[in-house]
C-alpha cells in the first residue's frame, strides 16, 4: 500500500530534508520518495502544518505485564503507545516477577519482529527491584535488556549502586536511576511546601531528590560508568546534573508533564495529580524548561504509569502514584513548544534515547525503513473512553479536550492512522 | 435568614468570615436553648444524619450525637476500623450503602486527609468533616474560636499560641485558618520536629520555647500529643516532652499575667498539661466541651437549612 504524506515539516537532524516541507511517499514499510511532486498513492494524508520525525522512543514506559495486567498489558500498552506516537518503548521492570532473568526478557521481546511498536526491556538492577542484591546483568544484557534500572524505585543502597555502576562497565551498560531518598520520602504524598502544609499531607521535599543526585554523581565520579538520572523534578538537582555533565558520563530525563504542572493542582485532593517525583513549584518548572532548552535534559519520557480505578479512586494517601501519559505526551510537547523549539523537543524523544542505548537510529531519507511519527500540533481532540487505548484512565486530562496529537505512526511495515 | 456559602463543612479554609460569624450567632441561640430545662428543639425533625467514624473518637462523636438529638434529628452511628478500608469495602461503597438508607447528612471522621473532599465529589448529601487525618477538624476550630470569643469578647488582635504537635494536628491547621479569618494573631510552638517546615508561610509566628510562647499569648491552646498519628519517631520520649514542653500550674503562676488555657481533649494529664494546670482557673476546657454541642447544632442546622 502506497501512502503519501503531503507537505509535513520534516524534523530529523540526520536527514538531508531536516526542517523542510516535503511530500513523503511510503510503500511497504519503506520511504520510497521524498520531494515536491504529488506522487500517486492509495492513501493521501494532508499533513501541512504537521511535524514528521523518526518514530518516538519512550525511555521508560511502565507496563506492569507480567503481574498487574489489569492495569495495563503489553497489548493495551502497545496500542496506547502507537496511538501516542511511539514506535519503540523501553519498558520498566516494575513487573511481577521483575524483569530479572532472560525468561522475562524473552517474554517482552517476543513480538518485536512483527509488531508496530517494538519493546526494549529495561532489566532490574536488583532482584525484585528491592535494591539489595544484584541481578545477573551480563546474562540479561545478552538476552536483550537495553539498560538497567529499578524503574519507579531508586537503587537506594549506596554500595549496591556503586557495584552496579562498576559491574555494568564490562559491556558499557547504562544504569538508569530514579533519584529519591526513601527515608525522607517515607509516607510522602506530594511535594513539601505551603500546599502540602495546608492540605495536611506528608511532604516529599526537594532535598530527598537533591541529596541522592549529589551522592550518585559522586559515586559516578569514583566508579566510572554511565549513569542516566530519570524523572528529575527539582531545580537544584538539575543544576547538579548540569555541572556534573562537564566531567562525568551522566545524562538525564524528565517526564513530558513535569514542567507543565505544579503542586497547587492538588488543592482538592485529585489523585490524578499524585505522581512521583511529585509536582513541584514554579521555580522548578522554570528550571526544567531552561534545562530542556540548554540541553541539560537529554531525554523526554512519557512518564506513563497506568493505574486501575481501584488504585486511584480512593482516599488520597491510599492512592497509588502515576499518570497514564502515552497518548497525551504529544499534547504535553505542544504545550512545551511555547518555550522550546520543535527540533529540540523532538530530538529528545527520538534520537537522544536511541543514542543512549546504542540502538540503531532511523533516518528520514529515500530508501530508508519507515520508522516515523506524524504529529499534528493543532489537532483538538477529546481524551476519553473512545479515544483511549490504555486500560487505565488515571490522567488529569481524561475527559478533556486537548490540543496536539500524534496522528500517524509507521514501523516494521505496519502503521496506525488517526486521520480523515 | 442568611445561609452558609457552602453545602458542606469540609474545612475552615473553604468558608468565609461571614460563614463563621453566622455559625457563632446561631450557636449563641443554641447555647441558650441547651441551658433551658427542656433542651430540645424540633428544627431537624425528619432529617436523618449518619455519624460515620472510621477512626476512634469518643467526645467528638458524642458531641455531634447530642447536637443532633437536641435538634430532633434521627441519628445512626457507624464505626469501622480504617485498616480494613483497602482490603474490604471502599469508602465510597460504605457511604453509598448508608445513603441508600435515605440519609440526608453525613458526619465523617477519617484517617486520610481529604477523605471528606473525595466523598463530596461523589455523593449528594451534606458532609460535615469531623476530622480528616492530619488535615482539618473544622468544628473543633469553630468551638475553640467560639469559646475564646465568649471569654475575651472579640478575637480581633488577640494573641493565640497553639502549643504541641503541630505537624500531626488537624486542630492546629483548622485553628490557624479560623483564628486568622477572625482577626487574631497566631503563634505555633513545639519541638522543631513537630512543626511543619513551611508553617511560617501561613502567616503564623513560630516559637520553639514554651515559656516565651506563654509570655506572648493571651490564650494557649495546648494540643494533645498524637502518638497514634506519628508513623515515625519525632521526639525521644514523653518524659523529655513533658519536662520541656509540658505546662504546669507553676509555669502559669510565674507568668506576669493571666492567660487562658484550652485543650481539645482528651488530655494526656502529666504530659502536655499537668492536672493542676488543666483544672486551674486559667482553664476553659470544659466550656469548650459545652460550646462544642452548641456550635455543632449551629453547623448542622445551617447546613440542613441550606438544602431545604
Amino acid at each position: 500500500m502506497k501512502i503519501l504524506l503531503q507537505s509535513p515539516q520534516i524534523i530529523d537532524p540526520n536527514s538531508p530534508y531536516h526542517l523542510k516541507e516535503k511530500n513523503v511517499l511510503i510503500n511497504n514499510g519503506r520511504i520510497v520518495e521524498i520531494g515536491d511532486k504529488n506522487y500517486s498513492a492509495d492513501k493521501v494524508i494532508k499533513a501541512e502544518g504537521m511535524k514528521l520525525s523518526i518514530g518516538w522512543f519512550d525511555l521508560g514506559t511502565s507496563i506492569p505485564d507480567p503481574g498487574h495486567e489489569y492495569k495495563e498489558d503489553l497489548d493495551s500498552g502497545m496500542r496506547a503507545a502507537a496511538a501516542g506516537g511511539f514506535t519503540q518503548i523501553a519498558v520498566l521492570p516494575n513487573t511481577s516477577p521483575a524483569i530479572q532473568t532472560k525468561n522475562e526478557v524473552s517474554y517482552l521481546i517476543k513480538g518485536n519482529d512483527t509488531n508496530l511498536v517494538k519493546i526494549h526491556p529495561l532489566a532490574s538492577v536488583t532482584k525484585n527491584n528491592k535494591g539489595e542484591e544484584l541481578t545477573e546483568m551480563i546474562d540479561l544484557h545478552e538476552a536483550g535488556a537495553v539498560a538497567f534500572t529499578d524503574g519507579l524505585k531508586p537503587v537506594w543502597h549506596t554500595d549496591i549502586f556503586l557495584k552496579s555502576l562498576q559491574y555494568l562497565q564490562k559491556f558499557d551498560g547504562l544504569l538508569i536511576d530514579h533519584p529519591e531518598d526513601i527515608w525522607l520520602n517515607l509516607f510522602g504524598q506530594m511535594h513539601e511546601g505551603i500546599n502540602s502544609t495546608m492540605l495536611g499531607l506528608k511532604g516529599m521535599p526537594r532535598i530527598a531528590e537533591d541529596i541522592v543526585v549529589n551522592k550518585n554523581l559522586e559515586l559516578l565520579g569514583y566508579a566510572g560508568g554511565r549513569l542516566h538520572i530519570t524523572r528529575l523534578s527539582s531545580a537544584k538537582a538539575i543544576d547538579m546534573v548540569r555541572s556534573g555533565k562537564k566531567k562525568l558520563n551522566v545524562t538525564c530525563s524528565v517526564t513530558a508533564y513535569q514542567a507543565l504542572l505544579d503542586d497547587s493542582l492538588l488543592a482538592d485532593f485529585d489523585t490524578n495529580y499524585k505522581v512521583n517525583p511529585p509536582l513541584r513549584e514554579k521555580a522548578d518548572q522554570d528550571a526544567l524548561i531552561k534545562a530542556l532548552k540548554d540541553g541539560t535534559i537529554d531525554v523526554i519520557i512519557s512518564g506513563h504509569v497506568p493505574q486501575d480505578e481501584e488504585s486511584k479512586s480512593l482516599e488520597f494517601d491510599l492512592a497509588d502514584f502515576g499518570i497514564t501519559n502515552l497518548q497525551t505526551t504529544a499534547a504535553n510537547l505542544v504545550s512545551l513548544s511555547k518555550w522550546v523549539d520543535w527540533d529540540v523537543l523532538l530530538e529528545k524523544i527520538t534520537v537522544a534515547p536511541r543514542r543512549l542505548l546504542n540502538l540503531e537510529i532511523p533516518k528520514i531519507d529515500i530508501d530508508e525503513k519507515a520508522n516515523l511519527t506524524l504529529l499534528d500540533p493543532d489537532r483538538v481532540w477529546k481524551f476519553d473512553e473512545r479515544s483511549n487505548f490504555s486500560k487505565a484512565k488515571n490522567s488529569p486530562w481524561f475527559g478533556q479536550e486537548i490540543v496536539g496529537k500524534a496522528v500517524a505512526v509507521f514501523n516494521n511495515g505496519k502503521h496506525y492512522f488517526d486521520v480523515a | 435568614m442568611s445561609k452558609l456559602s457552602q453545602k458542606h463543612l469540609l474545612g475552615i479554609k473553604d468558608i468565609s468570615r461571614e460563614d463563621i460569624e453566622l455559625i457563632f450567632e446561631t450557636a449563641d441561640n443554641f447555647k441558650e436553648v441547651i441551658n433551658r430545662p427542656i433542651k430540645k428543639v424540633p428544627s431537624l425533625r425528619d432529617v436523618t444524619i449518619a455519624n460515620v467514624f472510621f477512626e476512634n473518637s469518643t467526645r467528638t462523636r458524642l458531641s455531634f450525637e447530642l447536637a443532633q438529638k437536641r435538634l430532633s434529628a434521627d441519628v445512626i452511628n457507624f464505626s469501622a476500623s480504617n485498616s480494613s478500608v483497602k482490603k474490604g469495602e471502599t469508602l465510597l461503597d460504605t457511604v453509598n450503602n448508608i445513603l441508600a438508607m435515605k440519609v440526608d447528612m453525613i458526619v465523617m471522621r477519617h484517617a486520610s486527609p481529604g477523605a471528606p473532599h473525595y466523598l463530596a465529589k461523589h455523593i449528594n448529601a451534606n458532609i460535615v468533616n469531623a476530622g480528616d487525618g492530619t488535615h482539618e477538624h473544622p468544628t473543633q476550630a469553630l468551638l475553640d474560636a467560639f469559646s475564646i470569643r465568649e471569654k475575651l469578647g472579640s478575637l480581633v488582635g488577640k494573641k493565640i499560641a497553639i502549643i504541641g504537635d503541630i505537624l500531626h494536628s488537624r486542630v492546629a491547621l483548622s485553628n490557624i485558618f479560623a483564628l486568622q479569618k477572625l482577626g487574631a494573631k497566631v503563634m505555633v510552638c513545639g519541638p522543631p520536629t513537630l512543626l511543619p517546615k513551611f508553617i511560617k508561610h501561613l502567616g503564623v509566628e513560630v516559637e520553639l520555647d514554651v515559656q516565651k510562647a506563654l509570655q506572648w499569648c493571651d490564650v494557649a491552646n495546648v494540643l494533645r500529643i498524637q502518638l497514634e498519628r506519628q508513623q515515625i519517631k519525632y521526639f525521644p520520649s514523653l518524659r523529655e516532652y513533658s519536662l520541656y514542653y509540658g505546662i504546669t500550674k507553676k509555669t502559669l503562676d510565674n507568668l506576669k499575667k493571666q492567660i487562658v488555657i484550652m485543650h481539645p481533649g482528651p488530655i494526656n494529664r502529666g504530659v502536655e498539661l499537668s492536672s493542676d494546670a488543666a483544672d486551674s482557673e486559667h482553664s476553659i476546657i470544659l466550656d469548650q466541651v459545652e460550646n462544642g454541642v452548641a456550635v455543632r447544632m449551629a453547623v448542622l442546622y445551617l447546613l440542613a437549612g441550606r438544602t431545604s
